[in-house]
């Protein structure tokens, strides 16, 4: 079968004038200008609002005196989908079991929350927090001390404005 | 059947039992799958059925029959799963969580608690207690037991297994009602006492936990792989509990014929030495300028070329802890190589330590698992009853010198230095064995399977809980190859074929193969007696 080409006609470029688009062009561009509803939000000099739920950054909650409230269950550690948790547990010098090490690594964590939620102390939480970037990869796997000194508020399990998730 | 005078039959949960007279309901129940809820009932123990729980429904008795003191009658009709049974069950175990604290998070027993796991089968999903609970703190009972007594749920297994197993009353339950809780007599606690590890055991909740296990790992976290103790030559069957490729603990495991549900506190805490660091991980080889690290092959091709222009007969130090495949791979190659002897060296402690409320186990005088299937492989005792020395003749020996598994840390360096062939197969290096020409990492007994045959000639087989370093293989592979490179015979493939290349050469084995030996072992076909045993 027999290709059949259709030979379109150019306008001259006599006859041809572009200032009509480009100044309807330049009209909404300066009505945006003095448009006082503005869409874009100035990060990093305005922060986000981030959800009540927002699933970020560990932190560790502690005792009135410093201790982590971490007594090494092990439940994280278990429930942790990503096998991020490394956790040696131990007795102080009280007789109290608690964590000789609790280590999370962010980098290979997935953020789900059920640490927080498996946590029979609620020592463990994630937090409304996610700018957590660093210069080196070691600086991502967060150890005990790190945790405990986490100021970012802990996420809630639910959101109290809607506790039946509806 | 019901017309054979020694037999009864019941009718359980709808299902026709037959079961041997004078057998508790509890067991009975068993037979059909049907684990009735219970504390105070060990199968080794009295049973007192002091703790209520296994409490279940008999047609006709006027009230909830305990089951494990109530013996089978022919006709009866029991329903373990009615209602009253349920309902009753569920009224113990909500008077047991009255003073039971919650801190399953902080229990070593969490994960395999009977408590846990009643609650959660049978038991109410809420607490209706609001009073306070008792509160007695934790007390020190000596050897590795640490007693918790707010856990404790009174079933007074540890007390009658003082009185009855050990047959030295060291514990008993003082006060009365709530308050009443296990206690030590005076200051002695359980301080020299032989087989007290097994109260942690029997100990149904947390209330008795091992120091030494304390805080250590969940038990969820262990891997159980069935082994045999390698601490005496009573070849206790145990559990290996593994984590990270690391013994965590080890655990009795039932052989009515051996240990009972039973093991010693010196087994029980000698297991660090499997865990152990500094392994040889490649075979080391000497050429003329160096010791050299090499693949197996390489090592073995090597080792074949030196086989044919070695002279000399034969002497070999093999190990008491080596397996029988790999006693029987080192005597084969010593056939092959010319015939010479064999020795083995085994510590040997002073006095059997015996359990009295079971006669057949005790730990034994030889203090190692297998020195009776060195004999069956023709290898004689030398040396001392610390388990050193007796090897002046194989040291200066100018044939072929072998050695498997004995580390020889009792020798210096000039061993083996005018051997014509020196190879050493171990897991650790010593002074003595940097003369070898061959050094070939092997691997223990918890890293491979195998057969122990212990005091009484029961083979009994093991299996590997743990991941060999590096290169290491079992001996019984690497001396197979090496036999199957100089005959053309097929090698080996597992230890099966190993065994039953063992079983067919030796008549004390024949006819044994690993499917009859099963978890349970068999007893050898004649008698090998470890001399001044």
């Amino acid at each position: 079968m027999a290709i059949s080409v259709k030979v379109m006609e150019r306008p001259e470029p006599e006859t041809t004038s572009y200032l009509r688009a480009a100044l309807s062009g330049m009209a909404l561009t300066f009505k945006h200008m003095i448009n006082p509803q503005k869409v874009t939000q100035q990060y990093p000099e305005e922060q986000t609002d981030l959800h009540p739920r927002w699933r970020g950054t560990h932190r560790m909650e502690v005792h009135a005196d410093g201790r982590p409230k971490c007594v090494a269950c092990g439940l994280c550690p278990t429930v942790c989908p990503a096998n991020c948790i490394r956790l040696v547990g131990g007795e102080d010098d009280q007789g109290n079991r608690y964590p000789i090490v609790y280590e999370i690594d962010e980098f290979r964590c997935i953020f789900c929350g059920m640490c927080q939620e498996v946590c029979p102390v609620e020592a463990i939480h994630v937090g409304r927090h996610f700018e957590n970037a660093e210069y080196t990869r070691d600086r991502f796997i967060y150890d005990l001390d790190r945790l405990t000194h986490q100021e970012h508020p802990t996420t809630l399990l639910w959101d109290p404005s809607d506790p039946r998730s509806e | 059947m019901a017309d054979t005078p020694n037999t009864v039959s019941l009718t359980i949960d709808g299902h026709e039992v037959t079961v041997p007279k004078g057998t508790t309901l509890l067991e009975a129940a068993k037979t059909i799958g049907e684990d009735v809820p219970h504390y105070c009932y060990h199968p080794g123990l009295s049973a007192p059925a002091m703790c209520r729980l296994c409490l279940v429904e008999v047609e006709g008795a006027p009230k909830p029959m305990p089951s494990c003191v109530t013996t089978a009658a022919d006709g009866q009709v029991v329903h373990t799963q009615s209602d009253l049974a349920l309902s009753r069950r569920r009224g113990v175990l909500e008077f047991y969580l009255v003073n039971h604290p919650l801190d399953c998070p902080i229990c070593d027993q969490s994960g395999e608690c009977k408590l846990q796991d009643y609650v959660h089968q049978e038991g109410r999903d809420h607490g209706r207690s609001r009073e306070p609970k008792r509160v007695f703190g934790r007390d020190d009972f000596g050897g590795d037991v640490l007693f918790y007594g707010d856990r404790c749920v009174m079933c007074t297994r540890c007390v009658r297994f003082m009185t009855e197993m050990e047959q030295d009353s060291r514990l008993t339950v003082v006060e009365r009602g709530n308050r009443s809780v296990i206690d030590t007599f005076f200051e002695e606690g359980l301080e020299g006492t032989n087989w007290s590890g097994n109260i942690v055991d029997i100990c149904p909740v947390g209330a008795l936990v091992s120091k030494d296990f304390l805080h250590k790992a969940r038990a969820w976290d262990l891997e159980h792989t069935p082994s045999i103790c390698p601490s005496c030559s009573q070849g206790c069957n145990i559990s290996l509990h593994t984590r990270d490729n690391l013994v965590q603990r080890l655990k009795p495991r039932e052989n009515m014929e051996v240990n009972g549900w039973w093991m010693c506190d010196h087994g029980r805490a000698n297991y660090e030495w499997m865990n152990h660091g500094q392994r040889l991980e490649a075979p080391l080889v000497r050429t003329e300028d160096a010791v050299r690290a090499m693949g197996w092959k390489e090592a073995v091709g090597a080792l074949l070329d030196r086989a044919e222009t070695t002279s000399g007969s034969v002497k070999a130090v093999v190990s008491p802890f080596a397996s029988n495949e790999d006693l029987a791979a080192v005597r084969s190659l010593v056939d092959a190589l010319g015939g010479g002897s064999m020795v083995y060296r085994m510590a040997r402690a002073d006095a059997e330590v015996p359990m009295d409320g079971f006669p057949i186990l005790a730990r034994r005088r030889d203090l190692a698992p297998n020195g009776r299937g060195a004999e069956i492989m023709g290898a004689s005792r030398v040396g001392d009853d610390d388990g050193v020395g007796g090897l002046d003749d194989v040291a200066g020996h100018d044939g072929v010198v072998i050695v498997l598994g004995d580390p020889l840390v009792d020798q210096d360096a000039s061993f083996g230095q005018s051997a014509s062939l020196f190879a050493y197969l171990g897991m650790h290096g010593s002074p003595a064995t940097g003369a070898a020409d061959f050094s070939l990492p092997i691997t223990n007994f918890a890293e491979q399977e195998g057969t122990f045959t212990n005091h009484e000639g029961r083979v009994q087989r093991f299996w590997p809980g743990l991941r060999g370093p590096g290169a290491a293989q079992p001996a019984w592979f690497v001396l197979g190859a090496f036999q199957a490179a100089r005959s053309g015979d097929p090698a080996p493939r597992s230890a099966a074929d190993a065994f039953a290349a063992l079983a067919a050469s030796e008549p004390a084995l024949a006819g044994m193969t690993y499917d009859d030996l099963g978890a349970r072992g068999a007893v050898l076909n004649e008698t090998v007696s470890v001399p001044g045993g």
